[in-house]
């Protein structure tokens, strides 16, 4: 009796761990964003979190960044950052364009949730063109949720935020 | 006595039965759905519980550690898909790591395919996939005179950076190789190094009850048929009485 409940037990655990695997979805590579929105694959900048940017970041995301260091890649006024957050359980890779603190266009690269893929869809993805940051870094607008998405909308959402404060920041840093 | 009395009299006394026989699962069943509810506000798919009967009861067979990576001043151990980096657990679901290096400003750490860079003071800076490397899968990791060099399937490159890569030349290069553990530090990492559950699955196996096993899913069914029972009849109770007064 306890080994069968075990044996349930283990299985459950790796049905589950095999569930965040099995969903894994690349729509795009990252490298192929970021040729298709620069033309070709530049070297990348990156940007430092100091304690400070740490700070904003964390009350943007609601937890801490998961890494000190943030990759992106830029040409002329434009800029891409391909940011990672987690939906329920599992990492969003999401790209995002930013041109003169607007952002240009967002797109779903990996998407490894079990639901809520609509965020991937662009009659969604199309409410963040031309968002800006507002006060308190906020986007100046609301974006309308998905019923059954409702932590992908919100990981976007954050995503699209950090973007923006991030631009803004390597522009600051540009201008030193 | 009438019938309809009789009737509930039966049904105030099971209605009282059932409730308080099943008082304890149902307080269980209504805390772990609240909690899972707001799940991930508390964040609890990062949190993992860590002890020796929870992994036997869920039947993961803890794997000890047997080698260590070391450089000068680091050392990482693992085991259980848990890194144990100068004495500090990494975090979880981590994968086999394949060496360690240690640069003037960094510690680099390979898995076949990714790097994780850590300050000295073991802050993650970043973690490189496929797209930031110069092949994959990584099958080794190492130090050249001040550069860090991966030995790729498709070649071999160094980077002093880890932003630009190129290829390196194969002579003065110091691979990461793994040094056998001594069996009092198996056993003394072992116990930092369990493997854990995760606190939103457990309260999943408690809420679904497959928790307590192959049948454990069948109590709860029962649990639920008494919960429909208990609510039609406490619904019985409540308004019967009043129809009757309303007659009057």
């Amino acid at each position: 009796m306890i080994r069968a409940a075990r044996r349930a037990l283990a299985l459950s655990t790796l049905a589950l761990a095999a569930c965040g695997i099995a969903y894994a979805q690349v729509y795009q590579e990252p490298d192929a964003f970021i040729a298709e929105v620069l033309g070709s694959k530049p070297p990348p900048k990156v940007l430092w979190l100091t304690k400070d940017i740490q700070g904003q970041a964390a009350a943007i995301l609601g937890h801490p960044p998961a890494q000190l260091r943030q990759r992106y890649w830029s040409e002329g006024g434009k800029s891409v950052w391909i940011l990672e957050e987690t939906g329920k359980e599992e990492l969003i890779t999401a790209g995002f364009v930013v041109v003169d603190g607007h952002i240009d266009h967002v797109r779903v690269l990996v998407y490894r949730e079990s639901r809520g893929q609509e965020v991937r869809q662009t009659s969604f993805l199309k409410q963040f063109k031309d968002a800006k940051l507002a006060q308190s870094n906020r986007l100046d607008r609301d974006i309308d949720g998905i019923v059954g998405a409702t932590l992908s909308v919100g990981a976007m959402e954050r995503m699209a935020r950090l973007a923006l404060y991030f631009d803004r920041l390597s522009h600051d840093k540009a201008r030193e | 006595m009438s019938p309809k009395l009789l009737i509930l009299l039966f049904l105030r006394r099971w209605h009282a039965r059932i409730g308080f026989a099943a008082v304890v699962f149902f307080l269980i069943l209504a805390v772990t759905g609240l909690i899972l509810n707001h799940g991930h506000d508390l964040g609890l798919d990062a949190k993992y519980v860590h002890a020796a009967w929870l992994a036997r009861w869920y039947g993961l067979a803890p794997e000890p550690p047997r080698e260590a990576f070391r450089s000068r001043h680091h050392n990482l151990i693992a085991a259980n898909g848990r890194w144990l980096l100068n004495g500090r657990v990494s975090g979880e679901k981590f994968p086999q790591p394949l060496g360690l290096v240690e640069l003037p400003d960094m510690v680099v750490v390979a898995s076949s395919a990714a790097l994780y860079i850590y300050r000295k003071d073991g802050a993650l800076v970043e973690r490189l996939e496929r797209s930031a490397l110069p092949g994959t899968p990584v099958q080794a990791i190492g130090a050249g005179t001040q550069q860090l060099v991966l030995r790729t399937a498709s070649g071999t490159f160094e980077s002093a950076d880890t932003l630009s890569w190129r290829p390196a030349p194969h002579d003065a290069i110091a691979w990461s190789v793994p040094a056998e553990l001594s069996a009092a530090e198996r056993e003394r990492y072992a116990e930092l190094l369990e493997p854990g559950v995760s606190v939103q699955q457990l309260l999943l196996d408690l809420h679904s009850g497959r928790f307590a096993g192959r049948y454990g899913p069948l109590a709860v069914d029962v649990l639920a048929v008494l919960l429909a029972v208990l609510s039609v009849s406490g619904a019985w109770l409540f308004l019967k009485p009043r129809h009757r007064r309303e007659r009057h």
